[in-house]
């Protein structure tokens, strides 16, 4: 049987519209937001974390803004680059590659919720874009794809250094798939449900956020995360002390930005995950869903109450995921890169038995339980 | 297995716990961690209160922010106008001599009240080496060693021919060069 409650509902033009809204809400937050100024936000967080001061000396009229200006030389600079394609090339895989990898990491975004479900005006907004009932299977999918792009980037190069990486994204990607979905199993034993809404409704108590029904998974998926991500610790596909930039060595100008976008929508969509799955999404500790909106109710009336509520609630989620990406951000300015053979290590002999461990204790404690 | 295999002792043996690496991680990050909040802490701070110092990150954003250098900087040397307004070399040329590059010219002349003075006092400053030798040499503590350490470079070599009118300030803005050499004067008396 297949169900069909992501459809929309029989109110077609409010549910039209509400689906465009949430849409062009997620794409402007990941493209206007996150994707430019992650660039800044790691020079700035890397110098401080560093003793030193970072990007502050591009200004407009004397005003530097904290170095914000950068982003935008960043684009200028990109966009009138050279787009240089090297000789022998794949051409059109060479111009096909950064799309597939930057289009996986946005639409990943389609299931998660970044709020729950609000009645506005007899029309119910339910504040994810596809309420999929296989949600998490439907982002591992997405996410795989991801890694096509930067293998065909390294094939389509012919160029030593790019296949070399390609190669290593292929191995490492292809390990930590498997450890990543059976870390996440546990969660979904917990909760019974695929459905990140459900599982975000789930954790609307505090104790019953994800972090503490599921610490050894949470661990666990975050060292698989990382290496999904190919950033420091894990970054051997683009390790330039070894491989020149890796997959992405031949790429320049907007191609090269796609790779980079990528990365940080990538770790915008990490971040958003961890908080659906283990920090329990858009809710506030020790407030109910409908207890913030009976509150907001009482104070705005019904309709601008749900609202109120409705803004509170995104409002704390890109809250927890900014401070996640600054977190993942602290991870990877902090630790050294592993040696192949360790990442490889990691991801068979020590992250996938513990997964499996995982997934036999939870059974165990749900038997006991029940 | 290899022919030559040899296991080599580095003399490294971790605890249970650092073999796990999640609590080792954990402690790097705390401390990376630190240093980000409290550098950013102190970022804001400067910025609400205007005073680099506050921002505790060594770094100076120099063409704005000057360091504060110490008195025992060695920059330009200087000639001391005292403060009637003629110089205080007496042209003994002690620091002629005592020049190692042998930068610097002096032609000595005397006033009618019988006190000498330098008629002209040339300092090349392409060839000092900025050794603070003749401050040391020099009896009338006319030549010190002053802070400034900008504006010395020239594409002219012509340029950095430095004349008694150039090399002359006055006393008062020596001071703190002054008063150092003299403790440092009266330090030597006590080897």
């Amino acid at each position: 049987m297949f169900d069909y409650t992501y459809l929309p509902a029989p109110n077609l033009i409010p549910s039209i519209v509400e689906m465009m809204l949430k849409i062009v809400f997620i794409f402007s937050m990941n493209m206007g937001v996150f994707a430019p100024l992650l660039g800044w936000v790691e020079r700035k967080q890397s110098a401080l974390m560093q003793d030193r001061i970072g990007a502050n000396r591009a200004e407009i009229f004397g005003f530097t803004v904290f170095g914000l200006l950068h982003t935008v030389t960043d684009a200028i600079k990109l966009l009138t680059k050279e787009d240089f394609i090297p000789r022998g090339a794949d051409r059109p895989l060479h111009y096909l590659a950064p799309f597939i990898a930057v289009v996986p990491s946005l639409v990943a975004f389609a299931v998660i919720p970044f709020g729950g479900k609000y009645m506005l005006w007899g029309h119910e907004v339910n504040l994810v874009i596809a309420d999929l009932n296989v949600g998490m299977l439907y982002v591992f999918a997405v996410a795989s794809l991801a890694t096509y792009g930067a293998v065909i980037a390294g094939w389509a190069s012919n160029n030593s250094w790019s296949m070399l990486g390609s190669m290593r994204v292929g191995a490492q990607m292809l390990s930590y798939e498997v450890a990543m979905g059976l870390t996440l199993v546990g969660i979904f034993m917990v909760y019974g449900s695929l459905q990140l809404t459900t599982i975000g409704m789930a954790q609307e108590n505090f104790f019953h956020w994800g972090i503490f029904l599921q610490p050894l998974g949470f661990i666990l998926f975050i060292a698989c995360a990382l290496a999904e991500n190919k950033r420091t610790p894990f970054d051997m596909p683009e390790a330039e002390s070894e491989l020149i930039a890796g997959y992405f060595t031949e790429y320049s100008g907007l191609k090269f930005a796609m790779f980079w976008m990528a990365e940080f929508l990538e770790m915008v969509t990490i971040a958003a995950v961890l908080v659906a799955l283990f920090f329990g999404g858009w809710h506030i500790p020790f407030i109910t869903h409908q207890g913030l909106i009976a509150a907001m109710g009482y104070l705005f009336g019904a309709n601008f109450g749900a609202i109120a509520a409705m803004i509170i609630h995104v409002a704390v989620f890109w809250l927890k995921v900014v401070v996640w990406i600054m977190i993942l951000m602290l991870i990877r300015w902090s630790l050294p890169r592993f040696r192949f053979d360790q990442v490889m290590k990691l991801g068979w002999k020590i992250v996938l038995p513990l997964a499996l461990a995982n997934i036999f204790i939870t059974g165990l404690v749900l038997l006991a339980v029940r | 297995m290899v022919a030559n295999y040899k296991k080599v002792n580095r003399g490294v043996t971790l605890t249970f716990w650092e073999r796990i690496y999640v609590m080792e991680v954990m402690r790097g990050i705390i401390i990376t961690g630190r240093h980000f909040i409290r550098n950013w802490v102190s970022t804001i701070r400067s910025y609400v209160s205007g005073n680099p110092a506050d921002r505790g990150i060594p770094t100076i954003y120099y063409p704005e922010e000057k360091p504060l250098l110490p008195e025992a900087y060695r920059g330009r040397p200087m000639l001391v106008r005292a403060v009637d307004g003629k110089e205080k070399c007496v042209a003994c040329g002690l620091c002629e001599v005592a020049c190692p590059p042998k930068c610097i010219t002096i032609v000595g002349a005397m006033r009618p009240d019988g006190t000498r003075y330098p008629e002209t006092y040339t300092l090349d400053g392409a060839v000092c080496i900025f050794c603070g030798l003749c401050e040391e040499a020099c009896p009338e503590e006319a030549i010190v060693m002053s802070p400034n350490y900008e504006g010395l470079a020239e594409y002219d070599r012509g340029l950095m021919l430095y004349d008694k009118e150039a090399l002359l300030v006055p006393e008062e803005k020596l001071q703190g060069r002054l008063d150092y050499i003299r403790r440092r004067m009266f330090n030597k008396c006590n080897y």
